[in-house]
């Protein structure tokens, strides 16, 4: 190494020291944002949105840009604090989620995820709950106890329930599931993906079953109603896809409520009329898909602020709205301005965990017209310890229909 | 001073003999290919077969295995067989006539343009190969429609892209290029002299064929037909995006078991799964390398 390259980096290395300590000197040496369980001890959302600032990252996994408004939660949190977002595999499934914080190496590890009940079960059921860090966002009283862990290691976010998403094309226009074995409708409807595989698909067995004189503790006649549509040629084993459905591979199809407006609006852009409407003999609801922090989160108060930022009820600024002039405020403020991802999810279609408590502080938007629950309908949701049960009975029926 | 210096040189005999020392070189050569196959190869296989042994508890359990012979799971190995079985034979026939016509009849050019549009679509598989059909033959696809108004109705006389015989007919994509492509060198030994021979000695046409051609190229069909069946026995992604499960397939029950959102705590099975896909592709494989060692021998 020659003289001139050792001053060189003598001299970059003090840069980069002095800059690293003029960053951090100010306010939050003390604090480690990993080990921070909530808001007080992170020192306040000032604080919290500095140090989320200063990481200036957050690695998330598995979320569709479609999938409950993902992609506007994403594109608000990071134009509003500057942070970029790296999604790993969009279209990855729960498992793939445990198997990367299991597996993967640091820089690669999510931050945050979201994931189903039964991975959930998966993970508490091996004993691994310390694979998340506890954490009690500012909202986490309102959560319902049914759905979050006591400690905050993890907490149900939204949920969905089961609809028809079909081409306006389509006559007559099916308003029920038991519709869909209309003759009419032979070659058109699909599932988006395999019951034994995906929670979506999944859940609408249970609709089909409930629509068919079953329920949340029978699914059996959910898996006669598709052998029966498989037999007629109703019912295709194509994947129910955007793409496919652009290529005119299935016209109708049971799907998350909160993934329609998004179909839709992708539909329109291809030059296709997509439609959607819950069905009047079923209305099925899942089981909150599930947040938390993962334990070997590689930025800690991005993680932590992104988790505040899901649970917030605000009404606020969409990403759009939001002007550079915004973001010259504090970062509470900045937190108060934008839309909270409650909020977001609700613009999506979702239902907010939080929504019995947004519905008492009037916190709660209007989402998209057509999407939710009808007034007075009666709503099944199959438990988890039922799901168990149900998954049994169609992943050994399933494969011989 | 002879005498000492041969007995010095017996004294100190060298350490290694002149093989051992070849021997020692060639394994060095070879080291990074071991140490790659040892790490990205045996392994993997090594830890999936340790695992398969093990029930959720992980104690060591055959009860991965037992489960292989109970349903839903031996409905899927019956039908992955059948599959595998039928698609590597309805590719091997057409795919080995080609293969002999354009051997026997093509110039070289056309041999040489076969060749590499054979080693591409042999080569299309997953879930564009499955999309591409979708789009083309679906119930709405513009195949379907073509032929819809030519006055053919596939799906009215009862045909499916999403059934058994739907991913035959995707398999073949890929399958009837790969026979193409691993058939063909043995039509191309196929040599003009022993039939000119054969006809010389007074046979026929006909006797040429049952007597020599067929017996010199059956070996090999019959390991190129082995090879087809090994590829659509493992094909994972197309089946996947066309089946959603609803064809029982041991790769996708695999891949269910594995990547799945609904069923969390069995992967111990589905690596026990791998195991005996790894063993019918191994009783597939061996008389594959045993026909082909018989069938070198006259080809040199």
């Amino acid at each position: 190494m020659n003289f001139k390259r050792v001053i060189a980096v003598a001299a970059a290395s003090a840069f980069a020291l002095s800059v690293a300590v003029t960053a951090s000197a100010p306010s939050q040496a003390a604090v480690n944002f990993c080990k921070v369980t909530d808001l007080k001890s992170a020192g306040g959302m000032d604080a919290l949105v500095a140090a989320a600032k200063k990481e200036g990252k957050l690695n998330v996994i598995t979320l569709p840009r479609d999938w409950a408004n993902y992609g506007e939660a994403m594109d608000l949190f990071s134009k509003a604090f500057g942070i970029k977002i790296t999604d790993d595999n969009p279209d990855g499934s729960s498992a793939y989620e445990i198997q990367t914080i299991k597996t993967a190496p640091a820089a690669k590890q999510p931050d945050v995820v979201d994931i189903g009940v039964s991975a959930l079960n998966g993970v508490i059921g091996a004993g691994q709950a310390k694979l998340f860090a506890n954490y009690k966002v500012a909202n986490f009283a309102a959560i319902p106890s049914k759905w979050k862990s006591e400690t905050g290691n993890w907490y149900g976010d939204y949920n969905g329930i089961i609809g028809i998403s079909y081409d306006a094309s389509v006559a007559p226009a099916p308003t029920k599931i038991a519709d869909l074995a209309n003759p009419a409708y032979k070659g058109m409807v699909a599932l988006t993906g395999d019951p034994t595989a995906g929670q979506e698909p999944f859940m609408a067995v249970y609709a089909a079953s409930v629509a068919n004189g079953g329920s949340v503790t029978n699914i059996k006649p959910g898996l006669d109603f598709f052998k029966k549509m498989k037999d007629s040629g109703n019912f295709i084993a194509t994947k129910a896809t955007p793409e496919n459905y652009i290529a005119g591979a299935y016209k109708i199809a049971l799907t998350w409520n909160f993934n329609a407006p998004g179909m839709i609006a992708g539909a329109k852009a291809a030059g296709k009329n997509l439609k959607f409407v819950i069905p009047s003999d079923a209305v099925l609801a899942g089981t909150p898909y599930i947040q938390a922090i993962n334990a070997k989160a590689p930025h800690c108060a991005a993680a932590r602020l992104w988790e505040e930022f899901l649970y917030s009820e605000n009404k606020g600024k969409t990403s759009t709205q939001l002007t550079k002039a915004d973001l010259k405020v504090s970062g509470s403020k900045l937190f108060n301005l934008i839309r909270g991802g409650q909020n977001i999810f609700v613009s999506g279609g979702a239902t907010p965990i939080l929504q019995a408590d947004m519905v008492a502080k009037k916190t709660l938007i209007s989402g998209p017209t057509g999407f939710n629950v009808p007034s007075g309908a009666k709503v099944y949701q199959p438990t988890p310890d039922q799901q168990v049960d149900g998954k049994t009975v169609v992943s050994s029926v399933w494969p011989t229909l | 001073m002879p005498k000492t210096s041969s007995s010095l040189s017996r004294g100190s005999a060298p350490l290694w003999s002149a093989a051992t020392r070849k021997a020692l070189v060639a394994l060095i050569a070879l080291a990074p290919l071991l140490i790659f196959i040892g790490i990205f190869f045996l392994a993997p296989i090594g830890a999936v077969v340790i695992d398969s042994f093990r029930n959720n508890d992980g104690d060591f359990s055959l009860v991965n295995f037992s489960d292989i012979f109970k349903e839903p799971i031996r409905t899927a190995m019956v039908t992955s067989l059948s599959l595998a079985s039928v698609s590597a034979l309805t590719a091997a026939i057409p795919g080995g006539i080609l293969a002999y016509l354009i051997e026997s009849r093509g110039s070289q050019k056309l041999r040489r343009i076969v060749a590499s549009i054979s080693g591409v679509l042999a080569n299309t598989g997953g879930v564009p190969l499955a999309f591409m059909f979708i789009a083309a033959m679906g119930a709405e696809g513009s195949a379907t429609g073509l032929l819809k108004l030519a006055g053919i109705d596939i799906y009215g006389s009862g045909f499916s892209l999403y059934s058994f015989w739907g991913l035959v007919v995707v398999y073949s994509y890929f399958q009837i290029p790969m026979m193409v492509i691993v058939f063909s060198p043995a039509v191309h030994g196929l040599r003009r002299e022993w039939a000119e021979a054969a006809m010389t000695l007074g046979a026929s046409k006909r006797q040429f064929w049952t007597r020599v051609g067929f017996p010199l190229l059956f070996p090999s069909f019959l390991s190129a037909t082995l090879l087809l069946f090994a590829s659509a026995f493992s094909a994972y992604a197309t089946a996947r995006a066309m089946t959603n499960g609803t064809i029982p397939l041991v790769p996708t029950m695999i891949g269910n078991l594995l990547d799945g959102n609904v069923i969390f705590d069995e992967v111990n099975l589905a690596k026990a799964l791998a195991v005996s896909m790894v063993v019918v592709t191994l009783v597939a494989m061996v008389p594959y390398l045993i026909i082909q060692r018989k069938s070198e021998r006259w080809q040199k």
